[in-house]
């Protein structure tokens, strides 16, 4: 006996192209080992142990006179502000006449395990703002501060205010009690003393953990699918295996400081109350006086607008601003809309106080 | 008397297995001391604490058993329910290229979104947290084990590196401090000229 299934022949058509397109990949698109990350140039122009301050070179005759440096994340790496030329946080801004510095944190390793937010702030950061103003003869640098980079930021302009000319916050973690994403939930619940103890750093396995469970299925099926389908769409594969590159570059995060932030921030919530201190300093939001502008993604779902948004409240600034943007964590700052939105408002900001 | 209980179990087992470790380590100590630079005479005479871990393990593998099962339980029921949700809103299985796209967007929406509010959850949380805690356990058991044979082949433990890695981080703090005040003297007295 003949049996018979009635298939629409279309399927089978999209099973045959998708699994062409998967057996076709390998020499339509780089391997991501093949990709490199910084598109814009620049000069190392200092180091201290395994933190790096970039450079980068102007793309206009003429620059504004405050430099800016930016202060990125500790989960994974700078290279999403400057992945590809048209999508470029850093190049947008050299292009707007801006003097850029970026500090890279490096890649720390098990010896590194002891440095903690006051070698991070203090330290590095300091170190960074101190040789830029020499550099560029200025008493007062912007500071531009993105996601975590931003708590180390926002506890650099409250113990050296006399350095800094304007702060940028690009969705900070503040207020981690408010915050209502899953890696806030991790974190709330997580035995970080034992974790350090134990382990030293925090491993960058942890890491891949949390964004495994952010959107899972999407993120974890759905990606790919798209991925293959579009593997004839040389931008689109060329931006997917960028972010895919950087996404999985992440550096372990040194464990007392990893210790300090979990604590502080998510478990105690101590910086948006005013108790955390640094080094026996005190971090009193308060004191900030400064021009502040505060960028919130209403979409963020690793940092979200409740961790953020009370950061613009709670400081003393009389010169604040708040800007909401219909996009998620990375889109805020690598996407059309950053170009389009985003970073047109901060130039302009920038522009009336630098 | 017999062990009712699993802990029960366990302690009659530690207990039977330190009391033979204990006596044969006392037994055999003097003759073992003729070889006393050799590897072998200090893996012995750490021998008990490989025990200790060992059973140690035990007792962490049982805690984490249970956090894994209730961590798997919870992804299965979780993914039972979005299944379920699936079925209702989308009951017919598609037949051609647009439907099976709508369906797709359905099955990933659904997923997703109660796996995000299960990944949210107070009870995902806790019981998250307390899986990687005995994981942790674990670990640590397992480098206390491996301490035991660094030392008998005079290799530093992992407590060892740790305080050699603080005294560094310690003296490059001082350092750092010296050169600081060390430059401001320097701008100080070049000001006074």
């Amino acid at each position: 006996m003949k049996s018979e299934t009635a298939i629409d022949p279309k399927i089978m058509e999209e099973i045959i192209r998708f699994n062409k397109n998967v057996m076709d990949a390998p020499s339509h698109v780089a391997a991501p080992d093949e990709i490199v990350l910084e598109v814009t140039p620049h000069d190392v122009v200092q180091e201290m142990d395994k933190t790096r301050l970039l450079h980068y070179k102007p793309l206009t005759d003429k620059q504004h006179k405050t430099p800016l440096i930016i202060s990125y994340a500790l989960i994974n790496r700078y290279h999403i502000l400057d992945l590809q030329p048209d999508k470029s946080w850093v190049r947008n801004l050299v292009q707007q006449g801006f003097d850029v510095y970026m500090l890279d944190w490096g890649s720390p390793t098990a010896m590194d395990k002891y440095l903690d937010f006051d070698d991070y702030v203090n330290g590095y950061l300091d170190g960074a703002v101190e040789f830029i103003k020499n550099e560029a003869s200025v008493e007062k640098v912007s500071l531009q501060g993105y996601c975590t980079g931003a708590t180390l930021a926002t506890a650099y302009i409250t113990l050296h205010p006399e350095s800094v000319k304007n702060y940028i916050a690009t969705a900070p973690v503040i207020d981690g009690w408010r915050d209502t994403t899953v890696i806030s939930n991790l974190a709330k619940n997580m035995d970080v003393d034992k974790m350090v103890e134990t382990i030293g750093n925090m491993p960058p396995e942890f890491m891949y953990y949390c964004f495994s469970v952010l959107k899972p299925f999407e993120q974890g099926i759905e990606k790919y699918v798209k991925f293959f389908k579009n593997i004839d769409n040389k931008k689109y594969v060329d931006n997917f295996l960028r972010v895919e590159k950087w996404l999985s570059d992440t550096p372990p995060i040194p464990g007392e400081l990893f210790k300090q932030w979990i604590k502080d921030i998510y478990q105690d919530n101590l910086l948006i109350q005013n108790k955390m201190y640094v080094n026996n300093r005190h971090i009193d939001l308060k004191k900030i006086d400064m021009p502040i502008f505060t960028q919130v993604a209403v979409g963020d779902h690793l940092v979200s607008p409740e961790c953020s948004m009370p950061l613009h409240y709670a400081v003393g600034s009389k010169d604040k601003t708040l800007r909401m943007y219909p996009t998620g964590h990375v889109g805020m700052i690598a996407s059309s809309l950053s170009q389009k939105k985003v970073l047109p408002e901060l130039g302009q900001w920038l522009l009336e106080r630098s | 008397m017999k062990p009712q209980t699993p802990e029960e179990t366990v302690e009659y087992y530690k207990h039977m297995s330190l009391f033979w470790t204990d006596l044969i380590h006392l037994m055999s100590s003097k003759p073992q001391a003729l070889g006393s630079t050799g590897p072998m005479r200090a893996f012995a005479a750490n021998s008990k604490k490989v025990s200790t871990e060992l059973i140690e393990i035990n007792e962490s593998l049982l805690q984490f058993n249970k956090f894994v099962t209730e961590y798997y339980k919870q992804l299965a029921e979780t993914w039972n329910d979005a299944q379920k949700k699936v079925n209702l809103k989308a009951p017919e299985v598609p037949q051609d290229v647009e439907q099976i796209d709508a369906f797709k967007r359905i099955w990933i929406d659904i997923f997703d979104n109660d796996f995000t509010e299960l990944f949210d959850s107070k009870k995902f949380g806790v019981n998250y947290g307390k899986l990687v805690s005995k994981e942790l356990e674990l670990t640590k058991h397992w480098n206390n084990i491996t301490n035991v044979i660094l030392q008998s082949v005079n290799l530093p433990s992992k407590e060892e590196i740790d305080e050699v890695y603080k005294e560094l981080h310690s003296l490059k703090k001082r350092v750092t401090k010296l050169e600081i005040e060390a430059k401001k003297k320097k701008e100080m007295k070049k000001n006074e000229k």
